[in-house]
């Protein structure tokens, strides 16, 4: 009995240890993108965008990406990589336009994905 | 993570409940929610293992859950009688010295049917073989032998099951429903009225009627029948 309450409260401290880490740690790593996101957003409504910015930014996103296949399902991760290589290839032609587009959806992306951790009826039903 | 959790639990509870209500049929050596535990744990451990694209923790988070809902659980049991007859129900006494209980069985969603397939993987053929059979919540069947009885020779076929002629039986024994009815007229009863018949290759019958002790008659078969 006494072993039995022991692997209870343990295996309840990992859940709720787990869990408390996890959604502060999705939610930081996506609020520093989203902060990232927002800059590259500034420069390339101004038209001022590099190739080296999102290059930057992508280069923020792979580090912050390694730890968070731990977390997040790969094709979420993947959907990112593909939506901001297509905005580098963009800004490069000087798309400015179609650029903005796909960083707006990647603004959405580093939205919605931390909310998926969140204890709301639509991610538990 | 708290999300998997919570939906881990979700489907727990339910599968416990619907296990519960299935009855013991379901069931086979193992607690209802043990059972569950097996059942979960593979598909649980295959889907992360399988697909690259699921993190490896969502896996084990649903494992750890469970183990900590089958922890919970045990301990409730272990505390509380109530508790462990919501969980895991109780034994119910399918046989007693009056005979076969149709009652407890329909509770537990099994058939005289069902009974007799548990009795004879225990060695025992003929209803009135044993003097008290217990459904264990597990599933399993305890048997209590009747000494008094004497263990024939040939296996006992069902014919009235319930009111219910099983008409295949009767045809295999070469027997009319009429011949039938006349004999339980003789006794003094209806098939309607009839829980449970069986007959064997020596014309031994076994009958059940309706809040009555059970019967041993004897059955006189057409000539040449015999199993």
């Amino acid at each position: 009995m006494v072993k039995t309450i022991i692997t209870i409260i343990c295996s309840a401290l990992i859940i709720a240890g787990s869990a408390i880490y996890e959604s502060n740690f999705v939610a930081r790593q996506f609020n520093e993108f989203h902060a990232v996101l927002s800059i590259l957003y500034d420069k390339v409504d101004g038209e001022v965008a590099t190739q080296d910015d999102v290059y930057a930014v992508q280069k923020n996103w792979i580090e912050k990406k390694h730890v968070l296949h731990i977390f997040i399902p790969h094709s979420e991760i993947k959907e990112v990589d593909l939506w901001l290589s297509e905005a580098a290839t963009l800004v490069r032609d000087k798309e400015w336009h179609d650029a903005i587009s796909k960083i707006e959806v990647l603004k959405e992306l580093s939205e919605q994905i931390p909310m998926s951790f969140k204890i709301t009826l639509e991610n538990i039903l | 993570m708290l999300v998997i959790f919570l939906r881990t639990f979700i489907i727990f509870l339910t599968l416990v409940v619907v296990m519960r209500l299935m009855g013991k049929r379901q069931i086979g050596e193992m607690q209802p929610f043990e059972f569950i535990v097996t059942l979960i744990i593979a598909d649980l451990a295959c889907i992360p293992m399988a697909d690259v694209s699921i993190p490896l923790i969502y896996g084990l988070i649903a494992i750890i859950g469970l183990f900590l809902l089958h922890q919970l659980l045990s301990v409730f049991e272990m505390s509380s009688n109530i508790f462990k007859r919501i969980i895991s129900g109780k034994p119910s006494i399918v046989i007693n010295p009056d005979g076969v209980n149709m009652k407890e069985l329909k509770q537990n969603n099994l058939g005289v049917g069902d009974l007799i397939e548990a009795m004879r993987a225990q060695g025992y053929f003929s209803l009135d073989d044993l003097r008290y059979a217990i459904f264990e919540s597990n599933g399993k069947l305890s048997a209590l032998e009747n000494e008094q009885t004497n263990k024939g020779t040939s296996v006992p076929l069902l014919i009235i099951d319930n009111g219910k002629i099983n008409s295949n039986n009767l045809k295999a024994i070469k027997e009319e429903e009429l011949s039938l009815v006349n004999y339980l007229n003789t006794q003094g009863s209806k098939v309607k009225n009839i829980e449970v018949m069986t007959l064997d290759g020596n014309g031994r019958v076994y009958l059940k009627i309706k809040n009555q002790k059970y019967k041993i008659l004897q059955f006189n078969l057409q000539e040449g029948v015999k199993w």
